[in-house]
């Protein structure tokens, strides 16, 4: 699944490490993420969705 | 102290009780051992206890280890550490059937033994493979 993770992250100036710890994961787990190797549980893209006042699918696109 | 620190909780606590149960193994195999080679004839009851003695701390890091599985709070590392256990099992099974029929054909006199270390050995082995390109 595509996403705009690492767009968000960076119109923030956030780097992976600041956004892994707002989100309480590793950055290892942010840059699977952005990367599309590994796509989130609900929980987590609800968490991702709240951090960024967002709606999920304006985050997480479909293929 | 600093690195201890940047450690997630989940292995904070996985390191402190694989290190208690190695500890604990070291001292109950070494002084079981002492025990029951000491030169006396042991019931076999007594044996038998002192063998599932020695054989608790090893079960205790098996379960560190299954435990951590369902510690651990980021779940992108849950599914890396679930990806590891489950190959160390299959390098495990590939292991003992090949040694297995070895023993079938004499090239060695004995079957498989020792898979719990063995499965240890292989948990090691399968972190690179598991996070291969993570």
């Amino acid at each position: 699944m595509k996403n705009r993770l690492k767009v968000l992250r960076a119109e923030r100036d956030w780097n992976q490490q600041d956004l892994a710890d707002a989100l309480g994961v590793s950055r290892q787990s942010v840059n699977a993420i952005e990367t599309g190797k590994y796509d989130p549980s609900l929980p987590l893209a609800f968490r991702i969705a709240d951090l960024f006042a967002l709606p999920i699918e304006a985050i997480f696109l479909r293929d | 102290m600093t690195s201890w620190n940047k450690l997630a909780p989940y292995m904070q606590r996985y390191t402190i009780r694989v290190l208690l149960f190695m500890a604990s193994y070291m001292l109950i195999l070494t002084s079981s051992l002492a025990f029951a080679r000491g030169g006396t004839e042991h019931a076999q009851a007594t044996l038998i206890g002192l063998a599932l003695i020695s054989a608790l701390p090893i079960i205790g890091v098996f379960w560190a280890i299954f435990r951590l599985l369902v510690e651990i709070d980021d779940e992108y590392q849950r599914l890396l550490f679930a990806k590891q256990t489950l190959l160390a099992t299959a390098f495990t099974l590939v292991t003992v059937t090949v040694w297995q029929f070895l023993a079938v054909y004499d090239v060695v006199t004995s079957g498989p033994e020792w898979m719990g270390a063995i499965w240890f050995a292989m948990l090691g082995v399968a972190g690179p493979f598991a996070r291969w390109k993570a």
